[in-house]
């Protein structure tokens, strides 16, 4: 057998997909797929390019863009203020931990349809619902991250001479910048989960609106188009996290 | 000056308590010393992780009032005397074992305490790294004038590093039930120290005495 390079591992890859996109067309001009199911990638694409062109996304993107950051910046803020509260008060990890641990053990986006009728089909639920997706990862990254701190690093720094301030400075804030980096992109998906589903279950706007309208019309070229963007958005925005993540923890 | 007993004696106890991570549950520790004149050496090298060996090694100065920039200065100077010139700026994971141990070192070394803790020190080292990071330490301190109590399994590592050894007799209550004099002459090469012959008699003595506390320990537990 013929050993492969792995630096051109990228390039078997693409090959293989521009053969794949190429069969998939070929069948659907060949009248072998119906276009209600699997719709070929040139009308895919036909979708797509109407959706910019047309200007007609850009609502639609704004809308879930900022439904999943501002959930995620809440979700992380909050997360990171409750870690830390119940790392450091035990009456606080007593009360916190149950819920949590509850939150986390359910598929917490059965909440979607309760934040609907709560806060209406704005951009107010999807908020919500993403910021809860992210606030219990959160906690439970900061909680874990601070109670896991090496009790051997602590007494280092106390024999060195440092006090509570130092501690937190060069031990717990790292130890906590660290878990929190480690589960960004995690938080990345899951507020982007937690937008695209609060659309779905009842909006006006937003990718995830778009998606369900697709989907309600039998229109499968706009469904794939808009799945495929929604890949692409998270594929950017995991990018920039990954970026982030080896700068920040380049001492790993 | 060193301190062997049988594990649960309470050696690490002794340690911990004189450098203020433990209170004694009676009685008090005298050392006529500030705390930042005593630094502590563990078997781990616990060094932070996201720091440089520089930011490392600097830390201890940094919290005792000194500028950083003049902290980081004064890290290289002791680094380099650790044989670890140019490894400043290498985040703990990218060093080996032996090279986490200099640093480690040369943090505490930076304070300039004037009683050096050692717990086991150099328990997780191999042979060799472990003989010439001895052989370096031994140097220091007798350059420097720092006493040292050093806590160890290792008979050998005992008599070659201390004046004196103390054997602490087996827990609990553990007390001091033999000290020995070690009349090889400094300045001294720990590895050459094992050669003079005073060393064997010595070490069979101790190991005797040793013997006897871990026996006892065994007839007290068949007893049970």
């Amino acid at each position: 057998m013929m050993a492969l390079n792995p630096r051109h591992a990228w390039l078997r890859q693409l090959a293989a997909l521009t053969i794949v996109l190429m069969v998939w067309e070929a069948a659907g001009r060949g009248h072998l797929l119906n276009p209600l199911f699997a719709p070929s990638p040139s009308q895919i694409g036909a979708a797509l390019v109407d959706l910019f062109g047309s200007g007609r996304i850009w609502p639609h993107l704004n809308a879930t863009f900022t439904e999943a950051l501002a959930g995620l910046l809440i979700g992380i803020v909050v997360g990171i203020v409750l870690g830390v509260l119940a790392a450091l008060v035990p009456l606080i990890a007593e009360l916190i931990e149950p819920v949590m641990t509850l939150l986390n053990a359910i598929p917490r986006v059965i909440l979607a349809p309760v934040f609907v009728i709560w806060m209406g089909i704005g951009i107010a639920s999807k908020v919500a619902l993403a910021f809860i997706l992210v606030a219990v990862l959160m906690f439970f990254t900061v909680y874990s991250g601070i109670r896991q701190v090496d009790r051997k690093l602590v007494e280092r720094i106390v024999t060195l001479g440092g006090g509570r301030w130092e501690l937190v400075r060069h031990v717990y804030l790292p130890a906590v910048a660290s878990s929190v980096l480690g589960s960004l992109k995690v938080a990345v998906g899951f507020a982007f989960t937690g937008a695209c589903v609060g659309e779905f279950v009842a909006a006006s706007r937003g990718l995830g609106y778009l998606l369900s309208f697709a989907q309600s019309t039998y229109n499968t070229a706009l469904m794939f188009a808009l799945i495929l963007l929604i890949l692409v958005v998270v594929l950017v925005i995991f990018g920039i996290a990954g970026r982030l993540e080896k700068h920040l923890l380049r001492w790993n | 000056m060193s301190l062997v007993g049988p594990s649960g004696s309470g050696k690490s106890s002794l340690l911990r308590a004189v450098i203020g991570l433990q209170k004694p549950l009676a009685g008090t520790v005298e050392t006529g010393l500030a705390p930042s004149e005593i630094g502590m050496l563990f078997q781990d090298d616990a060094l932070l992780p996201w720091k440089t060996a520089r930011e490392n090694v600097a830390l201890g100065l940094i919290f005792n009032g000194v500028e950083p920039p003049r902290a980081q200065e004064q890290a290289d100077v002791w680094l380099q005397r650790l044989g670890l010139a140019g490894f400043g700026h290498r985040f703990p994971r990218h060093l080996s074992g032996g090279q986490r141990k200099r640093v480690a070192l040369a943090q505490v070394l930076a304070m300039t305490p004037k009683l050096l803790l050692m717990d086991e020190p150099f328990a997780s080292l191999d042979a060799i790294v472990r003989a010439r990071i001895i052989q370096e330490v031994a140097t220091l301190v007798e350059r420097e004038r720092i006493s040292v109590l050093l806590v160890t399994h290792d008979l050998e590592e005992a008599i070659s590093l201390s004046d004196c050894v103390y054997l602490l007799s087996q827990g609990p209550r553990a007390h001091i039930t033999h000290d020995y004099r070690v009349p090889i002459p400094r300045p001294r090469d720990p590895v050459r120290a094992r050669m003079h012959p005073a060393f064997a008699p010595l070490y069979e003595k101790l190991w005797n005495d040793l013997s006897r506390e871990v026996d006892r320990d065994q007839r007290a537990e068949s007893t049970v």
